[in-house]
């Protein structure tokens, strides 16, 4: 049986910088990834990483900005030690050798981004997120930890009310392990392919959320669920909002800059949730085109973007033929960042003895209801780094006691089970599609109770046609479609948690917008949503947020 | 529009053999491979499996062969692959240069990762600055950032020349990773990476057929790094001792004469005091004097017609170089 202090689930921007800082504290340390990291969603973040290194700037504004796009749902406790250690991060990282784009004087150059009061994104180009995974993961070959490339995680490992570790797959050979270990990271990412569609990669398929949640930790605010304005058709590819950043404009059909309605201040530079929404509506009133509006980046200097946008321009020529000097770019909101997860205090610990989480998986409160773009990135790697130095103090003070082998094999035989049914009509694919276009019919940008109803009721079946699901694949090497199955059970335990919650919260706050609830109401709801599991299905409390310095107020809608 | 797709696959149970199995289904020719790949994997045949991850092309997961090239599947669109198809049907299999794990999964570990991870690619900073961080000129960071947008889809590895033959070649791929290091001002290792780079299978048995920059959807231009890897050496004076010296000697010869001698070039290549080497030359030596082809010491040698335009050319060059 493998054995590490530490085992962080996921090879992500957070999976790898909790590892890095585990191994700088001495503990054993391994990452398991049902892919090998460097094909990890955080490739594909185009965008940046906030950090307030500019004079001018300072962490509190940073903080100001973070809490009013988060609608005031956050917690200023998490959003102090986000903002404060962003520096000093953003900084490590380069020293690690993170290529990002320089000012004049060598030094770290910033862009403006939405929501964001002070040029504040730091930047590799277009490809942030490729280069910035690339050096974690060179880092975590130097510091020679070992990654189990291809493991899929099944389920955690809990007894006595303490976590020793988990059982995961190895898709080279199907055969299923348990790890023991005295902490585990998850590290899992997003939940993107619960919507269809969705910016997200094919991994992102809730593992995290719904282990956490079956192993008794509880998710908070799942309600949220961020759109981002500028997607392609219905691909769900992503225009990064660097684009707006540099002078992109959002039109309708008639050529109009729409966005005068909604902020005439900040225009296209207007937080994430109003753009999408307003996106939404321009579509949605016949002033669209073919179901898009268009960004319009012709007027912009061609040398500048040919640097600054140069893979999104490859991406516009190779999948739509597009030109941007030349042509308009039509683009719709669809369905992006989760900004709720698994429940962590700042150090990534869930409550759950030994069991930490990080990066999109997880929540610290510190985004509220609404998540600055390039506080993703930044979250990933000032909780990240602090879930790992958590992780390895626990693992230091913890004494092995491994579970009992039946625990383990109890929980293969669990996850062989489905394996073992006779196939039917159905396969996990057409399952996760009918899942994917539900969740963006009644449960996207706009929500109200009949809707989301009519979703509860759906995911029902939905469930219920997963419980009989049979596989036709009966190998055991290279078995993709006991993976996806797996995968689905996830996505739609977490669905139906982020249909629980929209449902409770009656008001409109953030990314959650309820047409029959269209006011933000702080005397009721000024409070975070909470998901514990039971027998019934999740049960959906509340809980108070925490408020050190920022008063709640009217929102800038800029911010 | 109906779109055929004609799949390589094989498992356990073929026993190696791919078997081509036709799938049709109905799909925009606007979509790409990737997106079709997933539609007959959900609607009509679970147990197909590939890889694929960010499905925009920043991951480099779902990298296979279409209508017998290499290709990322998720730039790959269905109405282009459809056109270059013969009689309608796109053809898919798997990376032709690794081994296959089942149906269009390859073993990704040995083809990209056990190479990439042989060049240690990763940053050993010198002493870095008492406080901030590390003051670089942006021309350099988006050199690098060229380098480093580098997916390792390996499509660069699937079209060498070297590779075809010799499957433990290091390979373009590994060898632009290694560029990444090599160039990039806050490593301290430059000297020690060129000499580790000199081993055997490594940079100097690229033939330099240009294959990897044809073959590179990212326009990283592998070969020139492979050049600026091998011209790093030499300037350091960091290669194998053979390998530099004939590179000097070589463009010395041409810059004094305006063409080569060779036989200057066999006696620098082998180094005067390298009696042994010298010695096994001794045999040629005579045969070419008895051709008439006159291994006089060099110094006597011709130049050539026009040889001080030439000349011009190369200090023009080092000037620039400077």
């Amino acid at each position: 049986m493998p054995q590490h202090d530490v085992i962080v689930i996921g090879g992500g921007f957070a999976g790898l910088r909790a590892a890095l800082e585990a191994r700088a504290s001495s503990a054993d340390v391994a990452v398991l990834s049902k892919v090998h990291p460097m094909r990890s969603h955080s490739s594909g973040a185009h965008s940046g990483v906030n950090a307030a290194l500019k004079s001018g700037d300072s962490w509190q504004d940073h903080a100001k900005d973070t809490i009013e796009a988060g609608a005031y749902l956050c917690d200023q406790k998490a959003v102090e030690v986000l903002c404060k250690n962003a520096s000093e991060d953003v900084v490590a990282l380069e020293r690690m050798g993170v290529i990002f784009n320089r000012d004049s004087d060598g030094r770290i150059d910033v862009m403006p981004f939405a929501g964001s009061s002070h040029p504040r994104t730091c930047y590799a180009g277009d490809s942030a997120g490729h280069v910035i995974l690339q050096v974690l993961y060179e880092q975590v070959l130097r510091s020679q930890i070992p990654t189990y490339d291809e493991w899929f995680v099944s389920s955690i490992l809990v007894e006595d009310g303490m976590c020793k570790g988990v059982v995961a797959r190895e898709l080279k050979t199907g055969q299923n392990h348990a790890f023991y270990a005295k902490a585990v990271i998850l590290a899992t990412g997003g939940l993107g392919r619960v919507y269809s569609p969705s910016t997200c990669s094919l991994t992102g398929t809730a593992d995290g959320p719904a282990l956490a949640y079956r192993a008794g930790a509880p998710l908070v605010d799942m309600e949220m669920v961020q759109y981002h304005p500028t997607t392609l058709s219905d691909r769900g590819i992503l225009i990064t909002e660097a684009a707006r950043g540099e002078g992109g404009r959002l039109v309708n059909k008639d050529g109009d800059r729409f966005m005068a309605a909604s902020d005439a201040g900040a225009m296209e530079m207007a937080a994430r949730d109003v753009c999408s929404r307003a996106v939404h509506a321009e579509i949605q009133e016949g002033r669209g085109e073919n179901g898009n509006v268009y960004l319009d980046l012709r007027h912009l200097d061609k040398g500048r973007i040919s640097d600054r946008l140069r893979e999104t321009l490859w991406l516009l020529e190779d999948l739509e033929d597009l030109d941007p000097s030349k042509d308009l770019i039509p683009v719709r909101p669809a369905m992006h960042r989760p900004i709720g997860g698994v429940r962590v205090d700042t150090f990534g610990a869930t409550g759950l003895p030994g069991l930490y989480a990080a990066g999109e998986c997880a929540s610290t409160g510190a985004h509220g209801a609404n998540r600055l773009g390039g506080n993703s990135l930044l979250d990933c790697v000032v909780f990240g780094r602090r879930a790992g130095e958590a992780a390895a103090r626990h693992s230091r003070g913890a004494t092995w006691h491994p579970p009992q082998e039946s625990l383990a094999i109890a929980e293969t035989a669990g996850f062989n089970e489905i394996a073992s049914r006779a196939p039917g009509k159905d396969t996990p694919g057409i399952i996760r599609r009918e899942l994917g276009s539900l969740m963006n019919r009644k449960v996207g940008i706009l929500r109200d109770e009949a809707g989301l109803k009519d979703a509860a009721s759906v995911l029902r079946n939905l469930k219920e046609r997963h419980s009989r699901l049979g596989l036709r694949d009966k190998d055991a090497a290279y078995n993709t479609d006991i993976i996806s199955a797996a995968e689905l059970g996830n996505m739609l335990d977490v669905a139906e948690i982020i249909i629980a919650a929209a449902l409770a919260r009656r008001e409109s706050r953030g990314c959650h917008y309820r047409t029959d609830f269209p006011q933000r109401d702080d005397v009721k709801w000024l409070r975070r949503s909470v998901a514990t599991r039971s027998t019934r299905g999740p049960i959906i409390n509340s809980a108070p947020v925490v408020v050190t310095q920022w008063n709640p107020a009217e929102r800038n809608p800029a911010r | 529009m109906e779109v055929k797709i004609a799949i390589k696959r094989s498992n356990a149970q073929t026993n190696g053999k791919a078997i081509s199995q036709a799938y049709s289904i109905e799909m925009d020719g606007n979509r790409t491979l990737l997106d079709g790949l997933i539609r007959i994997r959900e609607e009509q045949d679970p147990t197909l499996a590939f890889r694929g991850s960010c499905g925009t092309g920043f991951c480099g997961d779902c990298t296979m062969t279409v209508n017998g090239k290499g290709a990322v599947a998720c730039r790959t669109k269905l109405g282009k692959a459809l056109k270059k198809a013969d009689d309608g049907i796109i053809e898919v299999g798997p990376l032709k240069l690794a081994k296959v794990a089942k149906d269009l999964m390859y073993d990704a570990e040995n083809f990209h990762w056990q190479k990439f991870k042989a060049v240690e690619p990763w940053v050993d900073p010198v002493a870095p600055p008492a406080k901030g961080e590390n003051v670089v000129a942006n021309d350099e960071v988006q050199d690098l950032r060229a380098v480093m947008s580098c997916t390792q889809c390996g499509l660069c590895d699937q079209g060498c020349t070297v590779l075809v033959v010799d499957k433990t070649f290091l390979g373009p791929a590994a060898l632009t990773k290694a560029y990444r290091a090599v160039f990039d001002s806050r490593d301290s290792r430059t000297a020690e990476r060129l000499q580790k780079l000199s081993m055997r299978r490594g940079m100097w048995d690229c033939t330099h057929c240009f294959e990897a920059s044809e073959h590179c959807p990212k326009r990283i231009e592998p070969t020139d790094r492979i050049f600026a890897l091998h011209d790093k050496a030499i300037k350091a004076e960091a290669g194998p001792p053979k390998v530099v010296h004939h590179y000097k000697s070589f463009a010395a010869s041409v810059k004094a004469h305006g063409w080569l001698d060779e036989a200057r070039l066999a006696v620098e290549t082998e180094g005067f005091t390298n009696v042994r080497g010298l010695m096994k030359l001794l045999p040629f030596a005579v045969k070419a004097g008895i051709k008439g082809k006159h291994p006089l010491p060099y110094m006597l040698h011709k130049k050539r017609p026009g040889a001080e335009h030439i000349k011009r050319i190369f200090e023009k060059w080092e000037d620039n170089g400077k």
